[in-house]
């Protein structure tokens, strides 16, 4: 019987499952890897700027791993990242925090991928939105483009041109009354004044936010350097 | 993987509904609004007949019946009928 279990056959046949489980192991592991070389293959397609920066750091053992990182960090990271350095860039300037967050996160993207260059971005974020907290409404008054609002309200299609007419009849009539107001010759005081021009511009924008809602945001954007335009009888009068 | 190229098509395939919901408002529209902007009860115009250029006679869902025009100094103006 031990005779017949040492033929040649019978040790390949005991034999037979060892190979068998190490060639398994052999396919399992070609396979891990080939599944796994998409992936790597990502980032390069996706964001062709960072390729080399993104190259030079990983190491190879772990580029399946570190190479996953930056491929989301240009759409996904830069929501999660940007509003972290932001709520402690607003307490600041807490008048005016959206605009800081909205310039601080185009600069952000580009950086946002390596993990220690995020904390110095909040302090410099954070000191430009200081920076120019203080200059922003001074640039926020000769931003307002009169001719270009006109322009853009008369292009406009959201509003149709008996409305259109109507409108302007409107604000024909409230400069006048700014007009004789100024001269000292109407009734109206600045506050009935003041609420005649809040009643036109809701008017305006009432009309403009559902068809031209970006025009819509403007004109309400703007609504006191309007103000400021009426109150003001040579400014007034240049218009 | 497959998940961009079909958003892709689906942007793509949404992408004209932009414009055209960016079109002018059509006739009854403008002279709802026109007549609610003279200060005119008007919740919607259901009916409307064109009697000369910019000259209307709108008639509302309640009822009320008004004629729209702009006059000589370019006025819009709305009476009730």
């Amino acid at each position: 019987m031990q005779a017949q279990a040492r033929t040649p056959t019978n040790v390949v046949k005991s034999r037979l499952p060892l190979t068998f489980v190490a060639l398994l192991v052999l396919v399992v592991a070609c396979v891990h890897e080939r599944n796994s070389r998409p992936v790597t293959a990502e980032p390069p397609t996706s964001p062709p700027a960072s390729a080399p920066v993104a190259t030079t750091p990983p190491p190879q053992p772990e580029a399946g791993v570190t190479a996953r990182a930056p491929e989301p960090a240009p759409s996904e990271t830069n929501a999660p990242t940007a509003p972290p350095p932001t709520p402690a860039a607003q307490p600041p300037p807490a008048a005016q925090p959206p605009p800081a967050t909205a310039r601080t996160r185009p600069t952000n993207p580009p950086v946002t991928p390596r993990a220690p260059a995020t904390s110095p971005i909040p302090a410099a974020s954070a000191a430009v939105a200081a920076s120019s907290s203080p200059s922003h409404p001074v640039a926020a008054a000769p931003a307002l483009d009169l001719k270009g609002l006109e322009q853009r309200l008369r292009d406009t299609n959201a509003i149709g041109l008996f409305t259109k007419l109507s409108l302007k009849n409107q604000v024909a009539d409230l400069l006048v009354h700014f007009n004789a107001s100024h001269h000292g010759q109407s009734r109206n005081t600045l506050q009935q004044l003041r609420q005649k021009y809040e009643v036109l511009l809701m008017k305006v924008v009432t009309l403009l936010q559902d068809g031209d809602p970006a025009l819509a945001s403007t004109v309400l954007s703007s609504r006191e350097a309007i103000w400021g335009i009426l109150t003001d009888p040579k400014r007034l009068a240049a218009v | 993987m497959p998940v961009r190229p079909t958003v892709f098509f689906v942007l793509a395939l949404l992408g004209p509904i932009g414009p055209a919901a960016a079109q002018s408002p059509s006739p009854g529209q403008d002279l709802k609004a026109a007549i609610a902007l003279q200060g005119f009860p008007c919740d919607q115009v259901v009916d409307s007949k064109r009697n000369a250029d910019s000259d209307y006679t709108a008639t509302c869902k309640d009822g009320n019946r008004y004629h729209v025009y702009v006059d000589a100094a370019g006025r819009v103006v709305v009476k009730k009928l």
